[in-house]
């Protein structure tokens, strides 16, 4: 290589694309110009498509009952980002101080499965029944707002959180040590929105 | 009820899912249609078999469904399968030693995409210069081979970095050096 202006470095980087922004502001002007510079990039493209050619060769087995494994797994639910969005961090924590402060639990449910569940749930005084499924109401949810056209969404839930309403998942002392534990649950948000109950649907 | 509205459910810290389901398990199988190929080639530049290969791969798919379904990250989810993959290869090679691994030279010759324009010689050429290449990539280093297979199905320096653990210049170094290597070699 005669140029003295560019190093290996910046030329294998200028044939990635790889550049950084100053640096994109003159090199691949220079290799433009340069005939040494073109030389040596299509000489590590040619070598690049010599590995391509290697890599790409390699034998490879796929069995169309490996992609209707994954067709048939249990279908994941997605994240819309309007409803994360709705909610403010400062909104957040007021909401976990609050809780903590005034919600004392007074008794201490422990839910092992989701037909464990439903009679946990039928033990409490004041579960919500939605479609057949039960939630355990909120300590703090208003229960005058009506339950009209409430809506279940999934969530991974803190176990710290469910503790704090009175719901333990795991003895006390795994809870200090796992604070940042979470379980899948479905939510019942009521028609302004706010979560009325919750369902732990599953945790490992 | 002014405490009502105030006790409203931490809600930011946890990832709200609506119910419409569907849309990440198009995510998966899209993944799985455009990457399984590059996957299992990574794979076998580590030195493992087809059969092998499609295994770590398949399970490294399931192991994403299981990601996805637990709300983790989404962000750069090529990066993180070739992570479990890689991780995955490794693994089994440190459990089974090298009986199950093959060589780079005992791939196939890669069928050229203009043969039919060359003539016998031009082809013999090719594939000399093909397993001469083949040799000289099992004299880089590992990270070398790894960040050099990775560039090949077009992952850009950022993304081979996630997927090897490294950082990008050091990923920027191996590309360089390895080219570098290759051509002394060759």
């Amino acid at each position: 290589m005669k140029c003295e202006r560019l190093n290996w470095d910046l030329l294998v980087r200028a044939v990635d694309q790889e550049l950084s922004r100053s640096e994109a502001e003159w090199v691949p002007a220079h290799i433009a110009a340069c005939t040494d510079c073109r030389q040596e990039c299509e000489a590590i493209e040619t070598l690049s498509g010599g590995l391509r050619a290697v890599v790409n060769s390699a034998d490879v087995i796929g069995q169309p009952s490996d992609r209707e494994q994954l067709t048939a797994l249990q279908p994941i639910r997605q994240a819309p980002e309007k409803v994360l969005r709705r909610f403010g961090w400062g909104m957040a924590i007021a909401a976990t101080l609050a809780i903590g402060i005034i919600v004392a639990p007074k008794q201490r449910v422990k839910i092992v499965d989701r037909p464990a569940t439903q009679q946990v749930a039928a033990a409490i005084s004041n579960a919500i029944e939605v479609d057949g499924e039960t939630f355990v109401a909120l300590p703090y949810s208003n229960p005058d707002l009506p339950a009209s056209a409430p809506r279940i969404v999934q969530m991974q839930v803190p176990v710290s959180s469910l503790a704090n309403i009175g719901i333990s998942m795991e003895p006390a002392v795994n809870e200090i040590l796992n604070q940042d534990r979470t379980v899948l649950a479905d939510v019942l948000l009521g028609a302004d929105g706010q979560p009325l109950g919750v369902h732990v649907v599953s945790w490992e | 009820m002014e405490q009502g509205r105030l006790l409203t459910f931490p809600a930011v810290p946890w990832k709200i899912e609506s119910l419409e389901t569907g849309n990440n398990s198009r995510l998966l199988l899209d993944l799985y249609d455009r990457e399984q190929t590059p996957l299992k080639r990574y794979v076998a530049m580590l030195g493992v078999d087809p059969e092998t290969a499609r295994d770590i791969v398949q399970d490294s798919f399931l192991k994403l469904h299981e990601h996805l379904l637990s709300g983790g990250d989404q962000s750069n989810l090529r990066a993180w399968l070739y992570r479990v993959v890689h991780n995955n290869a490794r693994n089994r090679q440190t459990s089974f030693g090298a009986r199950n691994t093959g060589r780079i030279e005992d791939l196939p010759p890669a069928a050229s995409p203009v043969a039919t324009d060359q003539s016998a010689e031009e082809q013999l050429l090719g594939q000399e210069r093909e397993s001469r290449l083949k040799q000289a990539m099992e004299k880089l280093s590992e990270a070398q081979r790894a960040c050099l297979v990775l560039r090949t199905q077009g992952l850009k320096y950022r993304e081979i970095a996630e997927s090897l653990s490294l950082s990008v210049s050091t990923v920027g170094e191996n590309v360089q050096r390895g080219l570098e290597r290759l051509r002394e070699l060759l």
